[in-house]
């Protein structure tokens, strides 16, 4: 991006930027002078990356201690040896978090790239606009690339920077290239950035193309679960991530008046998608805004990616059409061997199927309907969207014949396979939630359903069970069978995603938020591979909305946590407003929609406190590490792209918590309270150095259980910038959730205390006590004051930096 | 006769095979040897406690002959409805095993880096894990399972004991006495 960096803006000469080598132009109405690291390249902010692991180690946990990449191999890696290039452990994990990172940040953008193209093609270069409401309207775009867009056209300069640098990243991964983990590292930091920004520019660009909501806590609650999808129509599911073929579905059943004959159910994250569809503030295209208005709230989300097996097996599709990212890659023998029709409508899953994209739809679809082929590629997303219609409503009743001659499973076959069991307990040697499924089949087989109903929600459907059963026991169709009523009453309601965080919430909740009286924000993300089901979504949210945090969910977690009612039958989005407030809980949107969360953390920095992001990455991510409680959870992380989006999140100075399968990221960054000197933070009033409390303590922290994760979250919002009120109140849910749940207070409690206004007033008394016997501090009674002995005292002037440049006078 | 931890050594998760260096499964009175030898111990326990609730009170008999616990995930509760915190600490697996790679840490106590870690009812994938974190990046530490696992990232483990929890009690037993002896 040599043009790039040549950038610069001339003095008093505001709007009009010189690019040496290039055109001169005026770039846009925008009075913010540009920052210092505009579309940075893969050194620019090493320092930034160096300064986040001098403070969070680097810890790495091999899954395998072998290098197998080159022909010298396989190498040996095990404790102090080297391969033959002369990688060492560190260095080889790294290099492995940093291909991850890659693939997840590849997802993303070339979502993102497709999306571009293909909305360019169909509804031309649109204004950029996101209401009267967002004029800090592509937060990361701002920061990263220090361009403040117009129309969509001007995102495709941002997704060049974003390809270019994925490139020279995998090059890095090479074989004779980097060989340092820090480095490696502060490589995979930057793909987590790239993510962030590829995620933002995916979910801007189908937002204004689609009309999507634009901040709406009000966006309307929709249809979630699979007993939602009405068996009298035919149901079209369509599954992944990009909505462009489930969209023209969905403008193809509504021209054609066919709502009473199909239902359009999403899975994954084209679910979240589908049900934004035309919800926003008004499409500019006048004929295509009255023809589509709010047509997603007719989709339904059919369920998140966990429960796309439990679909299969419990017949809830006459066809499906797939995107990409996140589709199990057997969904092919699935649909063949059920008899469902799959349309694959993205180049990137193609899945060894025809390319019937140039064929007649009418063509296409009697091929589908009479089994003649078990799939095909359209990837016309036009096309694609009538052939999946026409085939989900011809071959419902084709369907429906051959059940009826040869059903799922009957009463019998369900009998026999149960009792067929020989408890041999090689399922259960290969479950990743380890249910003791021998013990669920033995009970089946004396009549009891109930282990199989109450393990259903906790079984991720990976079927590793089946394929290791000697006596070839479909397992999910059990728990499909025995779970039928279940499926069936599967019906609850989700608040459609309401896209980015407004300006104006973010004047509401800044100050509170950055002085620590809205203790902080909760960002629950994606994903369905939980340790211990789906109800811990809930209980994570609940937990959290409950105590008064900001809780934004995206993704798959969203739709996770939409199971679950209070005891007035009410889901978590009709218990508590959708604002981006405490005491509220926001669906922010898909996976590429969590780009938003990022974007509150940049506005909190712009908009309350006046920091320029303009291409001023390292700055603003500087003042949300020191001074916006916020804490990201990706309690079912289960793919490449849950490590970029953390990662994305850790450069940005946000911490993250992932269950105890995300080990097989093989990196965290976790933080020594016993080293004094890794927490020594400058005071930008004058340079000097302060011991900080660890705050936050870790940047990437794996937690055992659900209890710890919360105990966690509640402690990775601390942080210095914390006046006495928040810190009380701060400290008030991290003892509260300890004594909840562990039964004790936590053993660390006291090194958050600067001040007796510190301390939670239900304990003072006691912990005053405690300080002075316990931890040897001085105590004035009287007064009911601290004389000595915190880390450091209570200053409300204090203002940290970990920026050298952002000092202001030097002592 | 003592159990024979020996037996069906195998990776829990069939596909956790890290490479040339996997565990070697024992026998309880040489893991009972190895813990009663050590100088600085330090036994590790997890939630899994909570599934199996008579483990915590053979961690506690453990922690009277003066081996110090770590208490990890949400495990205190267990100690502390118990009423027996002696030597009990909480702290969470992660962070744990990120001081324990390194070699200048000095312990929960402060009174210097452990010799021996024994790791018991904690999530597999996560254990194992954690091994393999010591395995790699500091190998003074001896990596001890008495889980019901073989434990393919740790020094000395017990064979699968999964599915027969007699003679899991009965093996963890064995190496109390051994301790005791």
């Amino acid at each position: 991006m040599d043009k790039m960096e040549g950038s610069f803006a001339v003095e008093d000469m505001q709007n009009v930027q010189i690019n040496i080598g290039a055109i001169v132009k005026e770039v846009e109405e925008w009075d913010q002078p540009m920052g210092p690291f505009p579309y940075p390249s893969i050194a620019t902010l090493r320092d930034w990356d160096f300064k986040i692991m001098n403070r969070y180690k680097v810890f790495y946990s091999p899954i395998c201690d072998r290098c197998t990449l080159c022909t010298y191999g396989p190498c040996d890696l095990t404790g102090d040896k080297r391969g033959a290039c002369g990688i060492d452990q560190a260095a080889q994990q790294g290099r492995i978090v940093l291909i991850a990172v890659l693939m997840g940040c590849t997802a993303h953008a070339a979502h993102g790239r497709h999306l571009y193209h293909w909305c360019l093609d169909k509804f031309g270069d649109l204004p950029f606009k996101m209401g009267d409401e967002i004029l800090v309207d592509a937060p990361l775009t701002r920061t990263i690339a220090g361009i403040k867009p117009k129309t969509l056209k001007d995102f495709g300069p941002v997704m060049s920077y974003v390809e270019e640098q994925v490139s020279q990243l995998l090059a890095c991964t090479h074989t004779g290239q980097e060989g340092n983990f820090a480095d490696f590292e502060s490589k995979a930091l930057h793909a987590g950035m790239l993510d962030s920004l590829g995620k933002e520019v995916s979910d801007l660009i189908q937002i204004v193309a689609y009309d999507m909501p634009r901040g709406d806590e009000d966006a309307p609650l929709v249809e979630c679960g699979m007993g939602t999808l009405d068996k009298n129509k035919a149901i079209l599911i369509t599954y992944g991530h990009n909505l462009a073929g489930s969209a023209e579905a969905m403008f193809y059943t509504e021209d054609n008046n066919l709502w009473d004959k199909v239902d359009i159910g999403g899975v994954c994250c084209t679910a979240i998608d589908n049900t934004r569809i035309c919800e926003g503030i008004g499409h500019p295209d006048k004929e295509f805004n009255d023809k589509y208005r709010m047509v997603g709230a007719k989709a339904k989300i059919a369920g998140a990616i966990g429960w796309w097996r439990k679909m299969v097996r419990g017949d809830c599709m006459d066809c499906i059409m797939v995107d990409e990212q996140c589709v199990w890659t057997d969904a092919i023998v699935d649909a063949e061997k059920y008899k469902v029709p799959l349309i694959a409508t993205n180049e990137k899953i193609m899945l060894g199927l025809p390319d019937r994209t140039n064929d007649p739809v009418d063509e296409i679809v009697d091929d589908l309907v009479n089994f003649r082929m078990p799939g095909v590629v359209v990837l016309d997303p036009v096309k694609a969207g009538e052939v999946g219609v026409k085939t989900a409503i011809a071959v419902k009743p084709k369907r429906a014949e051959i059940r009826e001659a040869d059903p799922f499973l009957s009463e019998e076959d369900f009998k026999k396979y149960a009792e067929s069991c020989t408890y041999c307990h090689s399922c259960q040697f290969v479950c990743p939630p380890h249910i003791k499924i021998g013990d669920v089949v033995r009970a089946a087989a004396e009549g009891n359903y109930e282990p199989l109903s109450t393990t259903y929600e906790i079984c991720v459907g990976c079927r590793r069970c089946e394929q290791v059963c000697p006596q070839d026991i479909p397992i999910l169709s059990l728990y499909a069978y025995a779970n039928r009523d279940y499926i069936r009453n599967q019906k609850f309601k989700m608040r459609a995603g309401r896209g980015p965080v407004k300006d104006t919430e973010i004047r509401r909740v800044g100050a509170p938020l950055v002085l620590g009286t809205i203790p902080g924000v909760i960002a629950i993300i994606g994903c369905g591979n939980y340790p211990n089901g789906t109800k811990e979504c809930y209980d994570i949210a609940r937990e959290f909305v409950d105590r008064g945090f900001i809780v934004a969910a995206t993704g798959c977690m969203a739709m996770d946590m939409s199971l679950y009612t209070d005891e007035e039958g009410k889901t978590i989005w009709e218990q508590f407003p959708g604002g981006f407030d405490g005491r509220n809980i926001c669906n922010i949107g898909s996976c590429v929609s969590n780009a938003h969360l990022h974007g509150a953390g940049i506005k909190v920095a712009t908009i309350f406190a006046g920091r320029n992001e303009r291409a001023n990455y390292d700055d603003i991510a500087d003042y949300i590490l020191s001074k916006v409680g916020a804490c990201g959870v990706a309690w079912g992380a289960y793919s490449q792209k849950a490590a970029s989006i953390a990662t994305g999140f850790n450069r940005l100075g946000v911490p993250a918590v992932v269950q105890s399968h995300s080990v097989m990221y093989r990196r965290a960054f976790l933080g020594r309270t016993d080293k004094r000197e890794d927490w020594e933070i400058i005071d930008a009033r004058d340079g000097s150095k302060v011991y900080c409390e660890p705050a936050p303590e870790h940047m990437l922290y794996v937690a055992e259980s659900v209890e710890e994760c919360m105990l966690m979250m509640a402690k990775l919002c601390f942080r210095p910038s914390d006046n006495n009120s928040g810190r009380m109140i701060k400290l008030t849910h991290y003892c509260d959730i300890s004594m909840k749940y562990f039964g004790c207070m936590p053993p660390d409690w006291h090194i958050y205390v600067r001040h007796a206004s510190d301390l939670p007033l239900k304990w003072k008394e006691d912990m005053m006590k405690e300080l002075e016997s316990k931890y040897g501090w001085e105590i004035d009674w009287k007064r009911k004051a601290i004389l000595s002995g915190p880390i450091r005292k209570s200053d409300v002037s204090f203002d940290p930096t970990n920026i050298e440049r952002k000092i202001r006078v030097k002592k | 006769m003592a159990v024979d931890t020996t037996k069906n050594p195998v990776p829990f998760e069939m596909a956790q095979i890290p490479g040339p260096e996997m565990a070697k499964a024992y026998n309880t009175a040489v893991i009972g040897a190895i813990l009663k030898k050590a100088k600085r111990p330090l036994l590790v326990v997890g939630a899994e406690l909570f599934e199996d609730p008579v483990m915590f009170d053979k961690a506690i008999e453990i922690g009277k002959t003066g081996v110090p616990i770590a208490a990890t995930a949400h495990s205190i509760k267990g100690f502390v409805d118990r009423g027996y915190t002696e030597n009990v600490h909480m702290i969470g697996l992660h962070p744990l095993t990120n001081y324990l790679r390194f070699k200048d840490w000095q312990g929960l106590d402060g009174k210097g880096q452990y010799d021996v870690v024994i790791f018991m009812g904690i999530f597999y994938k996560f254990a194992s894990a954690m091994f393999s974190a010591l395995k790699n990046f500091n190998r003074d530490i001896k990596r001890v399972s008495i889980d019901r696992y073989y434990h393919v990232n740790a020094d000395m483990t017990f064979g699968n004991l999964a599915f027969n929890p007699d003679q899991y009690h009965e093996a963890v037993d064995e190496v109390i006495a051994k301790l005791k002896a």
